[in-house]
């Protein structure tokens, strides 16, 4: 019953609805993410009340999360850190005139995979918690190092593939090897004279933004000034449009991508990015026609967004079963519960029924309001693509630049961070270095680094990542697995090109 | 009655003069002040604290006071920037525990701050061990220890979390001299770390929190997640504060049952190692004074009204305001005993 006077109570329903949109255009904007819609918010739980304060908050991430799929379709640049594997499907569709045929399906896939990680929640989260309390620092090192091993997927010549992957991981360790992660404490790699601004190292989402925005824009800008696309140009053609039978074929990638964005969820400290990154390899490796995979392939736009938002409800499950956050926007949440001074831990399912079931429902309810807020918001959204660039590159670069200063609270470094990385990640492309693995390395060093450290520190062997446990084995068969894959896939195209990047 | 100009300009002034006392306390503070706090994360004791102490000085004072939580570093250097008062920190004993413990790149606070008033203290900060474990009590682990029993103790380096581990080690070393080098640290990062190293068995005992951890003590004990408080390292003072009823189903009575002294940590001869976690502002040196003692005055008037007690007590922390000066003699105090068992216990 009460779960039904939540539903029947507008203060609730009106928070989901606004909070969605609210979060799908945090999402959207370049340089605003998920985890900013929510610390904006945070403050407000405290006079909402927990349950509207959380239905507020969680409908910010499910708006947030997906949100982020526009910029990285149209525009090719990830509103999220875990759409960028968006960008490399998405962004060539749009690119052929197919922006809203590509933005239909990265919605669908985004409610399907928010939904199969909500079943997962609901029904197994106190399975799941204890599941992944199985993976200690060896098992984390080895799915980080089994995402790493996209690299070579996802490069076009693979050696300097790689290569940009090793130089995306040695700059993500400049800094602090900090002690709340588990560190000593001490900086390393930081040039001289610099240690004021890099104790803190390279912030994750200003050199995103950079690499992806502010990159993007001194191309177009080193092309001159195009003629800026039609409405004409974003659907081409009755072949263009979207229909349904795009998802024939796509049962296993819609629920395989689900189910790894909600397994990434579950293991804390691997990361949120992980899950699409994971979800996409996943989906061309098992493809019959990988080749397509970089080109504007709609299963690559599937599996990105049903492993990001399958990553919704899995990163909760360590939350309310374990008090222990799966991802950083998650990490907020706690203190909404802190707040209103409520324990997280494996007993907050069973002495808090209600607020349970209130968070569940919310979170159906915000994919449903995504869903219909964005499928009939297409047009709007993909009109985009029509200002004229000289309008629309200068108000994303002021985006990018107040995003950047925001993200850490203020940090001017952080702007400065953006623009290195813009000119870096456009000398990249003349030196023929490639972005994806660079991001993704980036992305995944501080984690790998750590993971495989304490492995070393708290097992005192290197067979160690061998012989721990059944999950180890089968997590290097899937890396070995990964390998072969990208070897073969590299020759297969060789001469012609994987990735656009 | 005609009402003159100058007696419009009378009355007018003294409304002002009457108005001036109500006026003064915000007028020497800037419109909008950044609280930045020495943590980044949102869900931890330092952004609560932070939250009821910035609510209730924005109330009094008529002025907007946003908390920002940027982490140690970045909050230091932004305290340094600026003297205009528009940004405070506030942070706990980990600011001035991480340079005792040579932390690279620590400030010393009593010279490169103004130590303000303390706010409140978190009493939760604890140890435990799993369900199963052989250990009991702190004296079956300083028995083992003496025994040459290697007692691995999971902590996050640098501050708060070791103050213990270095107080555990002392009381070895007091009873068996040697012991103590039974006692290891296993460095991991954050709450969840310290929770994982011990189902994967790589720590023996763990720090953790009364708030973190108490859930997992009421599992039962075949539940690979179970753990048991063994010590709690709160002043019986402080934890007598705390509501009657606890957290959780761990009462207040249940808790002083792991503190001081009914669970002995010797810190000397005739004192016992306790240690409250206090939360305390600081202000760049060259901030103006009368900022600094509208503050101070400011939370000395919340504190007597009494609200804002009711709100750190429900959500389990303890009011504890002391004023500038005492608060800066009081920090220091606690600096220099530490001090003392952190340089003893110094490899050499």
């Amino acid at each position: 019953m009460d779960l039904l006077a939540h539903l029947l109570d507008p203060w609730f329903i009106g928070l989901i609805c606004g909070g969605t949109l609210m979060g799908i255009v945090f999402g959207a904007i370049p340089g605003m993410t998920a985890t900013m819609a929510v610390a904006v918010c945070l403050p407000l739980t405290f006079s909402l009340g927990l349950v509207n304060g959380l239905a507020l908050l969680l409908s910010l991430y499910v708006g947030g999360i997906t949100g982020g799929l526009v910029p990285a379709i149209l525009l090719g640049i990830p509103g999220t850190p875990s759409s960028i594997t968006t960008t490399f499907d998405g962004f060539p569709m749009a690119q052929r005139g197919e922006g809203e045929k590509a933005l239909k399906i990265a919605i669908i896939a985004s409610v399907v995979g928010g939904l199969v990680s909500l079943v997962a929640l609901y029904f197994f989260a106190p399975v799941l918690a204890k599941f992944a309390i199985k993976f200690s620092y060896v098992e984390k090192f080895l799915i980080i190092f089994f995402a790493l091993t996209v690299m070579a997927a996802l490069s076009k010549d693979m050696l300097l593939g790689i290569f940009s992957g090793v130089l995306g991981i040695f700059l993500s360790l400049i800094g602090t090897y900090d002690i709340t992660n588990g560190g000593n404490g001490h900086t390393r790699l930081i040039p001289p004279g610099m240690d004021y601004w890099l104790d803190g190292g390279f912030a994750l989402l200003p050199v995103l933004i950079g690499i992806f925005g502010v990159t993007v824009i001194l191309e177009e800008a080193e092309k001159g000034m195009p003629r800026g696309q039609s409405l004409k140009d974003i659907e081409v053609g009755p072949h263009s449009r979207f229909s349904f039978s795009i998802f024939r074929g796509q049962t296993t990638n819609l629920l395989r991508s689900g189910g790894i964005g909600t397994f990434v969820g579950i293991l804390p400290g691997v990361g949120g990015s992980a899950a699409s990154i994971l979800s996409y390899t996943a989906a061309k490796t098992t493809s019959r026609h990988p080749e397509r995979f970089g080109k504007g392939e709609p299963a690559g736009v599937i599996a990105s967004e049903a492993g990001n938002n399958g990553l919704t409800g899995g990163a909760l499950v360590p939350l309310l079963s374990l008090g222990i956050p799966g991802d950083s926007t998650t990490a907020l949440l706690i203190g909404a519960f802190a707040l209103q001074g409520i324990q997280v831990g494996p007993l907050f399912i069973s002495q808090n029924l209600d607020t349970w079931n209130a968070m569940i429902t919310a979170m159906v309810i915000s994919n449903l309001v995504m869903l219909v807020t964005m499928y009939f918001a297409i047009r709007w959204f993909a009109m985009v693509i029509a200002v004229p660039k000289q309008i629309l590159y200068p108000f994303i670069l002021m985006m990018c630049v107040i995003g950047a200063y925001t993200i850490n609270y203020g940090i001017i470094f952080d702007v400065w961070t953006l623009l290195i990385f813009g000119v870096f990640g456009w000398l990249m492309v003349k030196l023929r270095l490639e972005v994806a693995p660079f991001i993704i390395g980036f992305i995944l060093g501080p984690s790998a680094e750590i993971y495989f450290v304490k492995s070393l520190e708290s097992f005192g062997d290197p067979f160690i990542f061998f012989t721990k446990s059944w999950i180890a084995a089968v997590l290097w068969i899937l890396i070995v697995a990964s390998i072969v894959m990208s070897v073969i896939l590299s020759r297969r195209n060789q001469g012609d090109g994987a990735m656009p990047t | 009655m005609n009402i003159s100009r100058r007696t419009l300009l009378t009355a007018a002034s003294t409304v002002a003069l009457l108005a001036q006392p109500m006026a003064a306390a915000a007028q020497d503070l800037p419109r909008n002040v950044r609280m930045v706090i020495g943590s980044s994360s949102t869900g931890g004791d330092t952004y609560q604290n932070a939250s009821i102490l910035a609510d209730a000085l924005s109330d009094h004072l008529g002025v907007n006071i946003r908390v920002d939580p940027v982490g140690a570093s970045e909050a230091f250097k932004a305290l340094a920037r600026d003297s205009r008062g528009t940004t405070i920190m506030m942070h706990h004993d980990q600011s001035y525990l991480q340079e005792l413990y040579g932390v690279e790149g620590s400030p010393d606070i009593f010279a490169e701050t103004i130590v303000g008033p303390t706010i409140s203290v978190n009493p939760g900060n604890a140890y435990l061990v799993p369900a199963d474990s052989p250990y009991e009590s702190m004296e079956d682990i300083l028995a083992a220890a003496e025994a040459g029993e290697r007692v691995r103790v999971a902590i996050q380096p640098g501050g708060v979390s070791e103050i213990g581990f270095t107080a555990m080690r002392n009381a070895a070393r007091m009873r068996a001299p040697g012991s103590e080098e039974n006692i290891v640290a296993v460095n991991t990062g954050d709450q969840a770390d310290k929770n994982q190293a011990m189902w994967d068995d790589l720590a023996d005992v763990i720090n953790g929190s009364i708030q973190a951890n108490e859930q997992f003590t009421q599992m039962p004990p075949d539940d690979p997640t179970a753990m048991r408080f063994i010590w709690i390292t709160a002043t019986p003072e402080t934890l007598n504060q705390a509501p009657e009823e606890g957290l959780g189903e761990t009462t207040r009575e249940d808790m002083l049952t792991f503190a001081a002294p009914a669970v002995s940590v010797p810190m000397t001869d005739e004192e016992d190692f306790t240690f409250d976690k206090e939360f305390f502002l600081m202000f760049n040196p060259d901030t103006d004074p009368a900022i600094i003692e509208t503050i101070d005055t400011a939370m000395e008037e919340i504190y007597a009204e009494g609200e804002i007690q009711d709100r750190f007590l429900s959500s389990f922390f303890t009011p504890d305001y002391r004023p500038m000066a005492e608060a800066q003699e009081h920090l220091q105090s606690k600096n220099d005993d530490y001090e003392t068992i952190i340089s003893d216990l110094k490899p050499e």
